[in-house]
């Protein structure tokens, strides 16, 4: 018993200590990537957080608990202190969790320290599928009904939030939606032939693109992007999509709500020139990302307009489990 | 020219064939020790060597790779705990071996055969990769799911001597597999609702109880026999026994090779279906297998180290990773700079031909490593069960908590240890369980997709079956081994066999 009341003691005065920002940080601080070694999340963490580590003078160990689509990770890290000695480094898809019924909490119980990049999802085809562009693919969808196979990554994944997009500008289209692992193992089985369209993140498909492997149709950006500066994009091609567009996953860092504020922005400084780092832009150059760096009030509002736009898609498609009015999100502004 | 001088950069420059040297020794220790694991060792290493040039970093995973796929043999051997899943097959043939006092050939066979295979799998990788590499990408879902039917079918292998409780032990594999929430539609599979199992059963610990505890466990029924002497005399198998064994080393060679290839099959299954086509084609293995046959070492090793040059072939010609550790591996030549994809190797061939280089290296120090230092291994079975049991319950609990840094995967795992021993006892195989955990996400997976792009229609199904070359050749396979394992079959077997000899009389 004496042993437990000495440990809560020198505990108590860890933490508080660990208030003081000045000496922040005094311990090792832990970093749990939300996705699976090898993944983009992993690469982007793992690519930033040595220069970030500089910055703070401390060591930040990453470990990977992935799982029940990151939600495993999520709850470790809001199960722990809101001390700033352990980061939540995910992507976008905890926004969702909670209308897609896969957990009770999200990035609300937490509160950025630095919402890094954004993807640019685009919608490539097999290099032999029977159309070129985005207008022949829609017609061909029109001509052979329940013929054309998308790939997806299961619902509340980036392919089957584009294509509900493109159901609610273009109409219903009359698809076979095939599932698979993530938009790696996706991408191969385009190449082999075994699905015909996927729509993807950039990143993933730009070296397939170039080699000729796969197609690009069509961009989801407003204006064209600099990788792909041929491709049309969505909303010169039907201005429904202005609605939602810009719009991509990202990735971010994150601390337990309730975090000391001074301990936020020493983080939020650290990322935000680890970010800046050329390596690391150039690293977002070629993946395809754009490059967001947000911190304080503009990541928490780029957050919520995140959450809004895309719950309230996936609810009009018919996708959810529970409506995002039951958990306060806002509609979107039309 | 270039790509010559490119393959020989890691022979010419001390620092790189050091990195070379100590990831191979590192990979060969990690590779042993049930739960520390290769996919896990160079995901470390990526942040580690972040400031590295790009080539020290590459050689060092490389050789990291290259002895971790080997190390899992060797307590497979020794202890009957495979140190890898690759290794689980040949802890079959290499447990009794040792319990015989032979763990000194065992390992000497299985290094020099893993040296072969790798060989072959680099070869492979050298002179065909784009050719390989078409054809993996053929495979469609359903020939994916095909594939794991073959996988299932190898319970009639791993079996032993009841083939009933070897389907239950599948079954079981199966059903442990599918547990957590499902990838393609998010939905609990039973999972109770209960937080804990919604990720799932941690794969590795049901290897390591089911394996480790239960056999700390068996052992406890022996406290007083006396520990094996083992013969330390022949480690290096003699050209005889390497040439007599070629032909099969060739064959699973093949088998690893395109299995390490196919993205979404990885050395594991590879060896399981090597070992497997071993048993089939060996006429008269010197002793049984399951009893210490020779073959039945050569064949999962040659394929499991031929694997890992199939698994970079995806991933130099495609930017697809063969497997855990060269997804990794991709991570990392993205962080360097490079762009893995198609258009690798013709913007930078060098690339591809250092890390021929390197691995044909690792290869090298793999066999030097493996052959040395076995004396002391072999001291870890003659070792008192007094210590040997709590030894072994140790290494299970520190490689069931590295896996995930997880609690509940130890208690996982003492679980599956403690079911595993009853198992035992009861004479139900436990190779079919983990068969069956590697292969139903394959198989569940796999069918949906395959079923889900036919619009659910049966017919279209097999129409795609038949009318694909690839499909309608596994699908055969598939209807003869399955018929080979019938008593219909045997019948027919013995009536022939009976006939000849009558022919024979007259």
């Amino acid at each position: 018993m004496k042993h437990v009341i000495l440990g809560a003691v020198s505990a108590l005065a860890l933490s508080s200590a660990a208030t003081f920002a000045q000496d922040y940080p005094t311990k090792e601080i832990q970093g749990i990537i939300q996705w699976g070694a090898g993944g983009s999340t992993d690469t982007v963490m793992r690519a930033v957080t040595p220069h970030a580590e500089e910055v703070l003078g401390g060591t930040i160990v990453m470990q990977n608990v992935t799982g029940g689509v990151g939600a495993i990770a999520l709850n470790q890290v809001e199960a722990g202190q809101a001390d700033g000695y352990t980061l939540l480094m995910g992507a976008e898809n905890p926004l969702l969790y909670k209308v897609m019924g896969l957990g009770q909490k999200d990035y609300s119980d937490f509160t950025p320290v630095d919402i890094l990049a954004r993807g640019t999802p685009v919608l490539v085809a097999r290099a032999d599928a029977p159309f070129d562009d985005y207008a022949g693919m829609l017609a061909y969808i029109a001509e052979n009904p329940g013929e054309v196979r998308f790939g997806s990554t299961g619902p509340g994944g980036l392919p089957s939030v584009v294509t509900a997009m493109i159901n609610a500008v273009e109409g219903e289209q009359d698809v076979i939606s095939v599932p698979y692992d993530g938009d790696g193992p996706a991408l191969t089985a385009l190449q082999g032939g075994a699905i015909d369209v996927m729509p993807a993140v950039l990143g993933a498909a730009i070296e397939g693109i170039r080699a000729g492997a796969m197609k690009p149709l069509l961009v989801f950006e407003t204006e064209a992007v600099d990788a792909l500066p041929d491709v049309p994009v969505a909303t010169a091609a039907n201005e429904g999509y202005n609605k939602y567009l810009p719009w991509g996953p990202f990735f971010g860092i994150f601390v337990k709500k309730g975090t000391p504020d001074d301990v936020v922005e020493k983080l939020s400084a650290a990322y935000t020139e680890a970010a800046e780092q050329p390596d690391f832009t150039e690293l977002m150059d070629n993946r395809g990302f754009t490059l967001l760096n947000l911190t304080g009030e503009e990541a928490q509002s780029f957050l919520e307009d995140w959450q809004s736009t895309t719950a309230w898609l996936m609810q009009d498609a018919g996708q959810t489990k529970a409506s995002p009015e039951e958990f306060g999100i806002a509609k979107p502004a039309e | 020219m270039d790509a010559l001088s490119a393959f020989f950069t890691v022979f010419a420059n001390p620092e790189l064939l050091a990195l070379v040297a100590v990831g191979t020794f590192a990979g060969v220790y990690i590779g042993a020790i049930p739960g520390l694991s290769v996919t896990m060792a160079v995901s470390i290493l990526i942040s580690f060597t972040f400031s590295w040039d790009v080539y020290p970093a590459i050689a060092l995973m490389i050789g990291i790779f290259m002895g971790g796929v080997y190390g899992g043999s060797r307590t497979a051997i020794l202890l009957n705990i495979p140190g890898a899943p690759s290794a689980i097959a040949t802890a079959m043939d290499g447990y009794p071996m040792a319990q015989r006092g032979e763990a000194g050939e065992a390992i000497g066979i299985t290094t020099v055969m893993s040296f072969f295979g790798g060989f072959i799998g680099i070869a492979v990788l050298a002179l065909a990769a784009p050719t390989v590499s078409d054809f993996a990408l053929g495979f469609q879902p359903r020939d994916y799911m095909l594939l794991a039917v073959l996988g299932i079918l190898l319970v009639g292998s791993l079996s032993g001597e009841s083939l009933v409780k070897g389907i239950f032990s599948g079954a079981l594999g199966i059903l442990i597999g599918l547990v957590g929430m499902d990838p393609l539609t998010f939905t609990g599979r039973f999972t109770y609702d209960l937080p804990l199992l919604q990720s799932g059963i941690s794969f590795i610990a049901v290897m390591i109880g089911m394996f480790g505890v239960s056999e700390a466990l068996a052992q406890i029924h022996h406290l007083d026999t006396p520990a094996i002497k083992q013969k330390i005399n022949r480690i290096v198998p003699s050209f005889g026994t390497i040439r007599k064994h070629l032909p099969l080393s060739l064959q699973t060679s093949t088998i690893g090779v395109i299995i390490g290839a196919l993205p979404g099959t990885g050395g594991d299954i590879a060896a399981l279906m090597a070992y497997d086509h071993a048993k089939r084609v060996t006429r008269k293995p010197e002793r049984p297998f399951g009893k210490g046959a020779i073959e039945g070492l050569v064949a999962p090793e040659t394929a499991n180290n031929a694997a890992v040059g199939g698994a970079f072939i995806p991933m130099m010609t495609l930017g697809i990773p063969g497997d855990a550790v060269t997804a990794i591996m991709i991570g990392a030549l993205f962080i360097h700079g490079l762009n893995p994809g198609p258009m690798l190797m013709i913007d930078q061939p060098d690339m591809f031909w250092f890390i021929v280089g390197a691995l044909v290296v690792a290869n090298f120090f793999m066999l030097i490593f493996g052959l040395t230092g076995i004396k002391l291994f072999t001291k870890i079975v003659e070792m008192p069960r007094a210590v040997l049991i709590p030894l072994i319950m140790l290494l299970s609990i520190v490689g069931a908590y590295a896996v995930n840094n997880s609690i509940t995967d130890v208690y996982w795992m003492l679980a599956f240890g403690v079911l595993g021993y009853f198992m035992r006892l009861y004479g139900y195989p436990l190779g079919p369980i983990i068969l069956g955990v590697i292969l139903s996400r394959l198989l569940d997976d796999n069918w949906r997709r395959a079923i889900i792009s036919e619009r659910e229609d049966l017919g279209r199904f097999f129409w795609g079956i038949v009318t694909s070359p690839l499909s309608l050749t596994l699908f055969i396979a598939v209807i003869l081994i399955f018929v080979s394992q019938t008593p219909l079959w045997t019948r027919i077997k013995a009536r022939h066999a009976a006939r000849k000899e009558k022919a024979t009389d007259q």
